[in-house]
């Protein structure tokens, strides 16, 4: 055909053995080749091409030469997911602020493109300057879940990197992971180098400097210049071993016992720590980030500027991995807060503020903060939310606060169980009296809509429980209709999945099929009310999950193997790849019903013993204990300490406002808090 | 007392993969980074008033792209409107303005005519060349050119000829001859049934010419003898560039 554009020779890779020129430090560097000429002409033929050409609103370019360390920080789902993650962006800021480092970003690329770049030789690229991933020295990947671990493999393999460690050498990058689903890394650990747990911005500017340190020392002239490689590998891992929350699972190794159950994970390098310990910073004022947060040019599944006002939360809930792996409490500064609102928005023009914890209306000063930024963009088309899965009518309050310059459509709440009992063995502190009452102040003050959040599948949970869903739901229809036939009420339900570092960790998860079972009873008793609907996960999703999320080093060639099988985004409804995991389950001897559906007991040591949440385990075990005796535990932000093994063992604190002993509305009302906003202006006190 | 503005703008580069869909909220950050006071329709969500005549398929650059732009206060155009330009992502620029008088025709009115461009790798390019005057010319001289268009949601027919206005086969220079790039423009009319340039390809190529490698719509307005006149600008762009002037 005439025409006929010359076949692109492709992004020809360098062989291994020929790509260290291009990892030199500074100017001593080959440019890495951009892949870009080659994959822009392909671009027209995917979908979602936007995704792939970066460029966005505050990106961030440094010249390859102008860096001694290079890092490639990755989300392993597609951008529309990723691009907003928070953590991405405070470490992309933080990196690119050192003069010395250059961080650019990578996401998943969707399978039509995955098939181009297998065929073009188009490796894993950054968005920033397509540049190829093996040409980086660092790839740090966030893992917020466990569904994106076949996704990693795939980026590793893709972007011309052995997907096994040991079969990298000092020409590859060092392959790291953190976020929550590292606080279990061991299903992962043949395929990373290292693994972070914890907040991330202290080790990660410690890692760039150990990187720094070791790639100078490589260079002609340098004590490591002749060093054969593969003990200047060795020498590399063992020194971001010796970096403070830095697991490097190659060093380490599982014993077993004669049953198959874990009897301990055991150091095998001399020097490394038994335990390995989460980092934790101190103090949220000194990490104001991110602030040039990146603006997309496509939709995603966040659209706005995110504040996070506080790290860490302490509500107690059993099945929440998130509270618990992320204490304790940290609050950012109101004042700041509003700061870096105000410049954040007038930098991006982005038209939502989200201010983000694990539990927004649990700042000790969130009616002053909402007043006040509700005051600043009043008849404005800037809007405000927050997440927050507190059932009370304060946060009500709050919305209606945030919610002035629009409209009073949908609230959410999460009572995550259906009955009082189980309420209480999850430690979701909340009653029937408070849910109804507040879904009768929402309704009468306008609110059309609320949705609530529950999950089946919980330890002790009983029929009476699953229907106790259905019940409170017809009630809360009831006070709904009385004040309007067009409201509603949504019940979302989904299935547990019990993980690491938490009490139920040692609970046995529901197969799919009594997942499944559970959710027919709920929908069985509310189907003569038809202005309930019923929103569901597929019960089968939580398999995957389950597996890796408790699984050990021997679930390892299974995730290998699905990945081969063609196992991506795992995530995805659009994707079902549970058929290719169960026959890479069957391939490799994983048994489902041992590792996800049986209950553990004191004796058998966990794949995550040996990495420290900070969480005492006598704790942990008592308070799984209290559990099954449906005994509640209070917030020890308003309540004593009940030794949960966080502060004291890493020697920090709460910083909170609750410490000052100013009255503050967020204290539950039957604990002398107020469910109403301060009706004078009086600001927070600045602060111990 | 609201102002309003017509642009031309331009989509290359990176920003030529947004789709239609987004093109809204790129506009609307780059309006609020500029902190121009854009008006807002009314409503439970208001949206800023930036309207735009018609979408440009994802992929397709442009030198020749419009809106209009209703400010809820004055602006002071030539600075304001750089600021915006300047907070538009790199690749989309804002190239000339006109304040909008009361009872001026409507923006999709004065744009009847668009001069497009495709153009072809540097192969083949005087064989190329000489089949696309040949087909030009023959679907000039035709009554009708019909061609199928697929769609997900079915094929249809389409008739190409009656949105043809005038067509040219020539070359654009590389940096050897042999680089040369062979460059087919097009106008077509805007005001019948939409004709894309996918169509006008598909008319002349009859299978045996690829499809183009870049595809550029340059400008839009009125077509006159040597060209199109921009709707806004009031300069005319010529349907064959006049080479020695660019090479210069």
């Amino acid at each position: 055909m005439l025409g006929t554009a010359p076949v692109s020779l492709a992004s020809t890779i360098p062989a291994r053995g020929a790509r260290a020129p291009y990892r030199r430090p500074g100017r001593e560097a080959l440019p890495a080749p951009s892949c870009w000429s080659v994959l822009e002409p392909l671009l027209p033929k995917v979908r979602k091409p936007v995704q792939y050409v970066g460029g966005e609103h505050n990106q961030h370019v440094t010249a390859w030469e102008a860096a001694e360390t290079r890092w490639l920080l990755c989300y392993p789902d597609t951008y529309e997911v990723g691009q907003p993650n928070q953590g991405i962006q405070i470490l992309y800021e933080l990196l690119n602020e050192r003069p010395t480092a250059l961080a650019e970003r990578a996401y998943a690329p969707w399978v039509d493109l995955e098939e181009l770049q297998r065929e073009h030789a188009i490796p894993t690229f950054s968005l920033e300057t397509h540049r190829p991933l093996w040409a980086f020295d660092v790839f740090g990947v966030t893992l917020p879940h466990e569904l994106g671990h076949t996704n990693l493999l795939n980026l590793l393999d893709l972007g011309g990197v052995p997907h096994r460690s040991v079969g990298r050498s000092t020409e590859d990058p060092i392959v790291l992971v953190g976020g929550h689903a590292a606080f279990n890394p061991e299903p992962l650990a043949p395929f990373i180098d290292a693994a972070v747990m914890g907040d991330g911005e202290q080790v990660t500017l410690e890692i760039d400097e150990v990187v720094r340190a070791f790639k100078r020392e490589r260079e002609p002239a340098g004590p490591l210049e002749g060093c054969d490689d593969a003990e200047a590998r060795h020498e590399l891992l063992r020194r971001l071993a010796a970096v403070e929350g830095v697991y490097v699972p190659a060093f380490y190794a599982p014993r077993y016992r004669d049953d198959g159950r874990l009897q301990r994970t055991v150091p095998t390098e001399p020097g490394v720590p038994a335990l390995v310990p989460k980092r934790t910073i101190q103090d949220l004022e000194e990490w104001q980030y991110p602030r040039k947060q990146i603006v997309p040019m496509t939709e995603t599944v966040h659209e706005r500027f995110s504040v996070e006002i506080f790290r860490g939360c302490t509500r107690g809930c059993r099945f929440c991995q998130a509270g618990m792996i992320t204490r304790p409490v940290r609050e950012r500064r109101p004042e700041t807060v509003q700061r870096l609102v105000e410049e954040g928005v007038a930098d991006t023009g982005f038209n939502e503020v989200g201010l983000l914890s694990l539990s927004s209306a649990d700042h000790s000063a969130i009616g002053p903060i909402a007043r006040d930024l509700a005051d600043a963009y009043e008849g404005t088309t800037t809007s405000l939310s927050l997440p927050s899965p507190r059932v009370d009518a304060f946060n009500v309050t709050l919305s209606n606060e945030l919610a002035r310059n629009g409209r009073r459509t949908g609230l959410t709440f999460a009572p995550e169980a259906g009955s009082e009992r189980l309420r209480a063995v999850i430690n979701k502190m909340v009653s029937e009296a408070d849910l109804l009452r507040t879904a009768e102040v929402a309704f009468a003050e306008g609110w059309r809509h609320i949705k609530l959040y529950f999950m089946v599948g919980l330890p002790t949970e009983t029929d009476e429980d699953v229907l106790a869903i259905a019940e409170l739901g017809i009630r809360t229809y009831e006070i709904a209709r009385r004040h309007g036939h067009a409201n509603k009420v949504t019940l979302s339900v989904g299935g547990f999945v019990p993980k690491p570092h938490t009490p139920f960790q040692w609970a046995a998860q529901d197969p799919p099929d009594e997942i499944r079972r559970k959710l027919s009873l709920i929908r069985h008793a509310i189907k003569d009310h038809r202005g309930i609907k019923v929103r569901t996960n597929d019960p089968e999703e939580g398999v995957i999950e389950g597996l890796l999320a408790r699984g050990d080093r021997r679930v390892a060639p299974a995730i290998e193997r699905a990945w081969q099988l063609g196992a991506r985004f795992d995530g995805w409804h659009e994707m079902p790849t549970l058929e290719l995991w169960r026959q890479a389950m069957a391939e490799t001897g994983v048994d489902l019903d041992w590792f996800s559906y049986r209950e553990r007991d004191q004796h058998e040591a966990l794949p995550w013993d040996h990495l420290d949440s900070g969480l005492d385990a006598g704790w942990l075990w008592e308070d799984w204990q209290d559990a099954q005796a449906d005994q509640q535990l209070d917030d020890c932000r308003w309540s004593a300490c009940y030794d949960c093994g966080v502060c004291p063992g890493l020697s920090i604190e709460h910083d909170t406002g609750y410490t000052g002993g100013f009255s503050l509305p967020v204290v539950p009302s039957r604990l002398g808090g107020s469910d109403e906003l301060p009706s004078t202006p009086e600001r927070y006190a600045s602060g111990p | 007392m609201t102002q309003r503005y017509r642009i031309r703008w331009t989509k290359v580069g990176r920003t030529r993969f947004i789709s239609a869909r987004d093109l809204t909220s790129v506009w609307e950050r780059a309006l609020r980074r500029a902190d121009l006071p854009i008006a807002y329709s009314e409503g439970f969500t208001p949206h800023p008033k930036v309207s735009f005549p018609d979408a440009l398929p994802v992929g397709v650059s442009s030198t020749g792209e419009y809106a209009e732009l209703t400010f809820a206060a004055p602006i002071e155009p030539a600075s304001d409107l750089a600021a915006l330009s300047a907070a538009l992502p790199a690749g989309m620029d804002i190239t000339t303005y006109l304040e909008v008088p009361d009872g001026a025709p409507k923006l999709a009115k004065m744009l009847r005519a668009t001069l497009w461009e495709l153009a072809w790798p540097p192969v083949d390019q005087t064989e190329l060349g000489a089949l696309l005057s040949a087909r030009s010319d023959e679907l000039l001289a035709a009554d009708h050119a019909e061609v199928i268009r697929h769609r997900p949601d079915g094929d249809r027919t389409i008739d190409v000829r009656p949105a043809v206005l005038a067509l040219a086969a020539t070359t654009r220079p590389g940096s050897h001859a042999r680089d040369a790039y062979t460059v087919l423009r097009a106008v077509l009319r805007n005001d019948g049934p939409t004709v894309r340039p996918t169509d006008l390809h598909a008319a002349l190529s009859r299978g045996d010419v690829a499809e183009p490698d870049a595809v550029l719509r340059c400008v839009q307005g009125a077509h006159e003898p040597e060209g199109v006149r921009d709707a806004l600008g009031g300069e005319v762009e010529p349907l064959v560039p006049d080479v020695d002037a660019e090479a210069a």
